[in-house]
């Protein structure tokens, strides 16, 4: 018990270190920074690559790392991107930093390949042991309880006692008085950035001599500190110090044999419903809190919405209805002749796109007509593929019927997934669905009947289909179903209620529209549209592999389709098609060192939508117009400045 | 009376926003609600609509309490309001938020979605075209139907604000500033317009004004409120002639 007590201490003193940087920089620029995990992970492989691979001290790396590299790092994504966020609307702030969590690993991978074994630490080398009630703690354990004290010690007197803080207070308030006033506000966010970098750097570290510089569960750990974070409110300094220590005593108390012997009296003790859950702590607790905090109302989450940019005022006319559907059509036409000039494999790799673009309408539905970002469309697509797979190959039901049903049966589950969030906001309920995506993983996916081996249940092509041209001819089909369905519901009433909403919640609610509602059916909608996608991807693939509906693919998903167009039907298709034809060109292409390359452009994808936040179909379709519009603008404005 | 709120009091953080403040708006009748900036108009009109949540007192519809009902519960019992800050949804045109709000409490909400899905959403019927462009006519729109809201000047914003909030056919209309951005013929026109919602629409309205002599002209009955508190409430001669009202809000403007 007490061994778990101290590496408790020590993991909790992790999240505490990563939380604080998250709590820092989200207060005082409104930006939640997805990307916090990907940070600390490429500054960790910075301080291992230093020391393991060119024989650095560890202390010198270590500082190296933490005082030189983080800040520079800080300063030059402030420069690039965290800059131009303080004016983009919510959602385009929340996705451009899950651009970066896309983007930063793969490119970590790339600069730095091969894999990372060893466990080189940054203070003591080798630690000093000693023994306290009878567990072994060793020195460096101690340094990072120290360390996190410390840091909480200073954030608690940078932003409390010092002109920083009082500038960082002023600015978040009321940015325009603050520079009004004389603070000079991007010095302000700049700082606030090198700060919240270095801890992610000195969490990275930390970390990664801890617990080892593997990929996956380095992310995952960091991605627990967002529990924290939510215990904070996002602003509480104590309450993300405590709630970071509570979650890694919980977190490591649950794997200690009393915990798992008192659950093995309910459950198989082996069972994944045990063995997940010390992973999965962080986004149960999560989950708890956002539940406690709904009754609080939506008032003290309110971010604030920006000021409308002149630039980015929509044009005085609506487009043309033609010109709206010629993108799509266009698209769909040159899908139906392909298969005359493709080969084999490439006329797989395009129906690998369509059945993704089915999942990807979803994001139309959930976030280019609903305004929320969902990270948890993966997973309806992975739990309806899973059904998909047992309906069709262990209970013999047509594959046609079993799509639909398992697509109904991802509805109810979604609204689950949204349903404690709604009221507390967009950053909210993307943490939400992220926290719902990791639990289900953690356990459901890793069911044995699911799981199969990490293989995945068989799926068998329906009846009549079986082979490849009929197969992608269906495919094509049930895309082009599933537009018209997206198309109608953005021409509806419901669609109009989604845009209303987008623009004023107060204003949509008192006209009589339940907002709550109305999102709940956009949410539902897309639960069904991910799981249909997801079942018909499974048949495409011929497996239900859990592993195909990581979070992380998820993750990778929301940026390329928000890359291509999250508003348009055609940015869906073009999405689903970038994502499987990207990899495949890379492969054919390039070295294997390369083999990331379409990630860290999906993912700057989104990031670039800093820049322009309506995506690449848009670019395309009205790029000339808006800046033709806007060339006329500035004409007229500097004939009124010339004129006396 | 179709809207009445009873001691109603608002506290953030430690400014106290509104202290007790009470109003009753009788049917078909326009009721008038001044006061200096930041006196708590806005926030007032908040809690009757059901944005704020009050630490204390009561607010009835047409005899029903709805303190703790949502503000779009109220909205189908037929509260309508429009903000001082324009609140527009910017990416919908004139025509669409007039029929937006005038489709609101028709039919269950699953029957239309479903209806929505399969393409049947679209459409709209004569009769309810016909009451879309009255709305639009009757606040002179109907030329910039077809453009959409985040296109239209601070004036005729206003007049998109109050075409959609009367398409809801409420029986009692919460307007904040209605005439600011407006200029006097404007603002001629629309104290014509507010009159004819009274007696041709049988709308009870409630009318926050910077511009006092509209509110005296137009009020059968007039509230002042200053920091949060009531310091007069009568008929428009009262007010005129009251020495409080006078020293802290009429004395300053003029
Ligand atoms: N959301 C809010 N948070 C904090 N203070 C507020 C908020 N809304 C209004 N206030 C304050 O309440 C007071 C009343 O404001 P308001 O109702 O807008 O007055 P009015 O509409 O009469 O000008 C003001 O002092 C204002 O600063
Ligand atoms: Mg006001």
């Amino acid at each position: 018990m007490t061994l778990y007590v101290v590496t408790g201490l020590v993991v909790g003193s992790v999240y505490a270190i990563a939380t604080l940087g998250l709590v820092l920089t989200y207060s005082s620029t409104r930006v939640f920074n997805f990307a916090h995990g990907a940070i600390a992970y490429f500054l960790a492989v910075v301080f291992y690559e230093l020391t393991v691979e060119h024989g650095w001290d560890g202390r010198v790396a270590g500082a190296a790392t933490i005082l030189v590299v983080s800040p520079l790092l800080g300063l030059a994504l402030w420069a690039v991107l965290f800059r131009r966020l303080a004016d983009t609307p919510p959602p385009v702030r929340l996705v451009s930093t899950i651009g970066l969590w896309v983007a930063l690993p793969a490119l970590t991978r790339i600069v730095f390949e091969g894999d990372r074994y060893e466990r080189p630490s940054m203070v003591f080398d080798p630690p000093h042991q000693y023994r306290l009630l009878g567990v072994g703690v060793d020195s460096n354990q101690v340094a990072v309880v120290v360390a996190a004290a410390v840091i909480a010690v200073a954030m608690t007197i940078l932003l409390r006692a010092t002109p920083f803080g009082l500038a960082v207070r002023a600015t978040v308030d009321a940015p325009r008085m603050a520079a009004v006033v004389g603070v000079n506000t991007s010095l302000v966010s700049a700082g606030a950035w090198m700060v919240g970098t270095t801890l992610a750097g000195v969490a990275g570290v930390l970390l990664g001599s801890y617990r080892g510089f593997d990929e996956v569960q380095f992310t995952f750990l960091v991605l627990g500190s967002f529990a924290a974070v939510v215990i904070a409110r996002m602003h509480s300094l104590v309450l993300a110090f405590a709630g970071s220590i509570l979650l890694g005593l919980v977190q490591e108390l649950s794997k200690s044999t009393r915990v798992t012997d008192f659950l093995g009296g309910f459950v198989d003790s082996q069972s994944v419903w045990v063995r997940g859950l010390p992973a999965s702590i962080p986004f149960l607790v999560m989950l708890v809190f956002l539940l406690a905090y709904r009754g609080l109302g939506r008032e003290r989450f309110v971010v604030a919405a920006p000021a409308a940019d002149d630039d980015d005022a929509p044009p005085t006319r609506a487009p043309a209805a033609w010109r709206r559907i010629l993108p799509v059509v266009c698209c769909l036409a040159a899908v139906a002749v392909a298969p005359a000039f493709l080969s084999g494999l490439w006329e797989g790799i395009v129906a690998k796109g369509l059945a993704l673009g089915i999942v990807f309408l979803s994001y139309t539905v959930v976030t280019g007509e609903g305004g929320m970002i969902s990270l948890c469309q993966v997973t309806f697509a992975g739990l309806a593929a899973s059904v998909t797979a047992d309906l069709a190959t262990n209970h013999g039901m047509d594959v046609l019927v079993a799509v639909p049903l398992a697509a109904l049966a991802a509805v109810p589950i979604g609204l689950v997934a949204a349903l404690p969030s709604l009221r507390l906001g967009d950053l909210y309920l993307a943490l939400a669905t992220l926290a719902f995506a990791v639990l289900v993983q953690n356990t459901f996916f890793e069911l044995d009947w699911v799981a199969n081996d990490g293989v995945g249940i068989a799926v068998p092509r329906p009846e009549g289909f079986g082979d490849d041209l009929p197969f992608y001819y269906l495919l094509v089909a049930l895309f082009t179903v599933t537009a018209v369905v997206v198309r109608n519901l953005k021409r509806s009433t419901t669609g109009l209620e989604l845009a209303a909403t987008r623009s004023s919640e107060p204003a949509t609610a008192t006209i009589g529209v339940s907002v709550e509602r109305t999102k709940l059916f956009a949410f539902g909608a897309s639960a069904f549209l991910a799981g249909a996608g997801g079942g018909l991807y499974a048949v495409y693939g011929g497996f239900a592999d859990p592993d195909q509906y990581d979070v992380l693919i998820g993750v990778v998903w929301l940026a390329v389709v928000v890359t291509w167009g999250v508003r348009s039907i055609a940015g869906a298709l073009l999405a689903g098609l970038a994502f499987a034809v990207f990899p495949q060109l890379v492969t054919e292409h390039l070295s294997s060192t390369w083999r990331e390359l379409p990630t860290v452009l999906f993912g700057l994808g989104a990031i670039g939508l800093a820049r322009e936040p309506r995506g690449v179909v848009h670019q395309v379709v009205h790029g000339h117009r808006d800046r033709r519009r806007r060339r006329v603008e500035r004409r007229a404005a500097r004939a009124a400045v010339a004129a006396p | 009376m179709i809207l009445e709120a009873r001691d109603v009091t608002v506290r953030y953080g430690g400014l106290v926003a509104l202290d007790g403040v009470s109003l009753a708006v009788p049917d078909r009748s326009i009721v008038g609600l001044i006061g200096p900036n930041g006196a708590g108009k806005t926030t007032f009109f908040g809690v009757l609509s059901g944005l704020v949540r009050p630490r204390a007192g009561t607010v009835a519809l047409a005899g029903a309490d709805v303190t703790r009902r949502s503000p779009q519960a109220r909205a189908r019992l037929g509260l309508a309001r429009t903000f001082q800050r324009l609140e527009l949804f910017g990416e919908l045109t004139v025509r669409e938020h007039v029929l937006l709000a005038h489709r609101q409490g028709r039919g269950s909400p699953f029957t239309r979605f479903a209806r929505d899905l399969v393409g049947l959403g679209a459409r709209t019927d004569p009769e309810e075209d016909a009451a879309v462009t009255s709305v639009l006519e009757l606040f002179g729109l109907a030329a910039a139907a077809d453009r959409p809201a985040a296109a239209l000047g601070l004036g005729t914003g206003r007049l998109v604000e109050l075409a959609r909030a009367v398409a809801t056919r409420p029986r009692v209309l919460l307007l904040d500033e209605p005439s600011s951005g407006l200029d006097a013929r404007e603002t001629a026109q629309l104290a014509e317009v507010l009159r004819r919602l009274r007696d041709d629409r049988d709308v009870a309205l409630v009318l926050v004004e910077h511009d006092v002599e509209m509110v005296l002209s137009l009020a059968r009955r007039v509230t002042v409120l200053d920091f949060g508190q009531v310091i007069a409430e009568g008929t428009p001669d009262e007010i005129r002639a009251d020495a409080a009202v006078q020293a802290a809000y009429l004395g300053t403007t003029t």
